[in-house]
């Protein structure tokens, strides 16, 4: 059977991973990759596996689905698109757009639309915004992997339009000056 | 990722903290331009440096760009005039300069370096015509920058040299007097001068280079001081820790400059040369040598402390440096010059700063008397008494130290006086007993190389 990823979503507390990684090593499933995140309070955890061949897709699934009923968590399980391969080719290069500002409905919306519309990739996305006057309380940062066929000039100067029309601080750099200031 | 503090410290840095790449200098060696026929020299400088420096501007704004780091200043260094001009008179100097400031505006530089001279053991035909040119030639010119080495730690301090050098500052000061002595601020006086400088007005090319290399010059004061000032108010720290926060800023901003270097190198197809990673101010708030000091908890540059402070800075400048790059060159260390360090020259201004303690600075740090107004009737044997006392710290210490006065015509202590653009502005500082005409510095010959210049 193909790689399966999962899904993991609930109310953040100890011993989510604990209880997912041990419920996939019972069905003597290969753990390739996991990363999880907290948002607030709230766990999203992402596990890709390598299932034994004996098991199924739906078997995996209604095992998981039982085993976390009382758990509060959702569980989703999906086959591994090609197979794990990522986008990125020789010859992207990533850039770091920050945006420091007062916060607005939709921000995150139009700024991922400019970048959508040039064809570039979000790799990476946080956003905090707490309100208020603080500058650094609003923020938004995206990685965004950007290929040889996108017109990233055109890209920048859409969104540092943007940026102007709604009062926003934006920084465009490449990301290799964020690795020779951070990690030496 | 990067997490929240580093994508912020890092925008901080560029944004609030003047972090930037002070000079990208493109070193050009002209050896290969030498001719005896003057226009047939002017012709080949002028093709050989247009051909490798016509992009420069456009590559180093475009990586700026790329990374949202400003590269301030982009400059070129060549091989000392006095050298691959040789053959000609002072005259013929001067041509060659007004030739220089032209290709400098064609190729849009701010500077150009290499109107050089190096004379430590003696002075030749040269020498002697670049010397008796440079009056007229920075007079002349907006764009050309001038050096003369008259020391080495192996060679002694060439007497004869200083001397006329002291000549030459005063008759450039007063061939400029309407702009106060503009012209002396683009000429230094070197003893153990670097061959691969980036920053003006020091910056030449060296023998035994390639044909053409970068050289990086970093910056960021201000990125230092707010380092300091940040920790200092999160918790009570000593010494040791403060230089510790030194250190690991400067290796941060080498990186930089390296990075950035490295990348118009390649675009330009040259060699990457060296960083040199001296802390260089601007006579702008927040870009400044002078408020590290005030960080430090000394009242201004200049009172006692200053000298200890400096010399713990100067070193973790250095350590800081070494450690980001393989190949740190230059000065690399902190500059206090008077004028274009808005604080410094308020030290100065204030009192706090005198010309004998920033002497006593220069013994532990980059430079030396950098950017120093003093009124225009001092003496040539007082200017010169200055230099030779400046390059006698140089050639003891085995390190590099320079003198840029402006002897300001007209002008006396206190009276103030404005250069403009990173020049900047100060107040005369009071020379005391500038009116001595001393005879030490007119025996002439060479103050002989101290014992351990002797290490072969």
């Amino acid at each position: 059977m193909n790689k399966l990823i999962i899904t993991v979503l609930g109310k953040d507390r100890p011993g989510i991973i604990s209880c997912i990684s041990n419920h996939l090593y019972d069905l003597d499933c290969n753990l390739e990759n996991a990363n999880q995140m907290i948002l607030q309070n709230q766990f999203a955890g992402f596990f890709i596996i390598e299932p034994p061949s004996s098991l199924t897709f739906d078997h995996i699934q209604k095992i998981l689905t039982e085993k976390t009923r009382d758990t509060g968590l959702t569980i989703h399980v999906n086959a591994l698109e090609g197979n794990g391969k990522g986008l990125d080719n020789p010859g992207d290069e990533i850039f770091l757009i920050t945006t420091i500002g007062p916060d607005q409905k939709g921000l995150v919306a139009r700024f991922s639309s400019i970048i959508a519309e040039f064809n570039a990739n979000i790799v990476n996305l946080k956003a905090v915004f707490k309100g208020g006057s603080d500058p650094k309380a609003n923020v938004m940062s995206y990685q965004v992997c950007i290929s040889r066929d996108v017109d990233a000039q055109a890209m920048f100067k859409a969104l540092k339009k943007k940026a102007d029309q709604l009062n926003l601080d934006i920084r465009i750099q490449h990301k290799n000056i964020f690795d020779v200031i951070n990690k030496i | 990722m990067f997490d929240d503090l580093e994508i912020m410290s890092t925008i901080e840095m560029v944004k609030n903290e003047n972090l930037d790449v002070r000079a990208v200098t493109l070193g050009i060696n002209l050896f290969d331009c030498i001719s005896h026929d003057l226009s047939v020299f002017k012709k080949n400088i002028r093709k050989k440096i247009i051909s490798h420096a016509a992009d420069l501007v456009q590559v180093c704004d475009t990586v700026g760009e790329k990374y949202g780091i400003k590269v301030v200043n982009k400059r070129i260094s060549l091989s000392p005039i006095a050298l691959v001009g040789a053959p000609f008179s002072p005259d013929q100097m001067v041509e060659i300069a007004l030739e220089l400031n032209s290709i400098a505006k064609q190729v849009n530089i701010d500077f150009i370096g290499g109107f050089s001279a190096l004379v430590e053991r003696g002075i030749a035909n040269g020498d002697k015509s670049l010397i008796a040119a440079l009056p007229q030639a920075l007079a002349q010119t907006q764009r050309i920058c001038a050096s003369v080495n008259v020391a080495t730690t192996k060679a002694g301090i060439n007497m004869d040299a200083v001397l006329e050098m002291s000549r030459a500052i005063k008759k450039a000061a007063a061939l400029t007097a309407d702009d106060d002595g503009l012209a002396c601020a683009k000429l230094c006086v070197f003893a153990n001068i670097p061959q691969d400088m980036p920053f003006m007005a020091g910056a030449y090319l060296g023998v035994g280079v390639a044909d053409a290399v970068i050289n990086v010059g970093v910056s960021g004061p201000g990125v230092v001081k707010r380092a300091i000032e940040r920790n200092l108010e999160e918790k009570k720290l000593s010494l040791g820790q403060i230089a510790e926060i030194i250190k690991r800023t400067a290796c941060k901003v080498t990186r930089v400059g390296e990075l950035i270097g490295r990348e118009v190198a390649e675009n330009l197809g040259i060699r990457f040369g060296v960083v040199d990673l001296s802390l260089a101010p601007t006579p702008t708030v927040g870009d400044s040598i002078g408020e590290i000091f005030q960080a430090l908890g000394l009242t201004q540059i200049g009172v006692p402390g200053s000298t200890a402070a400096l010399a713990m800075l100067n070193d973790a400048v250095k350590k800081g440096g070494a450690f980001a790059s393989s190949h740190v060159g230059g000065l690399s260390g902190a500059f206090i010059p008077v004028s274009e360090d808005l604080n410094i020259a308020n030290a100065a201004h204030k009192g706090y700063l005198t010309i004998e303690k920033l002497e006593a600075l220069t013994c532990v740090c980059s430079v030396g008397l950098d950017m120093v107004p003093v009124p225009g009737d001092i003496t040539e044997e007082c200017l010169a008494g200055i230099i030779a006392d400046e390059m006698a710290i140089g050639m003891i210490n085995a390190k590099t130290t320079a003198t840029r006065i402006i002897p300001v015509p007209g002008k006396k202590a206190g009276e103030k006086v404005t250069f403009g653009g990173l020049l900047g502005e100060a107040r005369i500082m009071n020379v005391p007993h500038l009116d001595l005409k001393d005879s030490f510095v007119k025996f002439g010959g060479r103050i002989p190389a101290p014992i351990h210049s002797l290490k072969n």
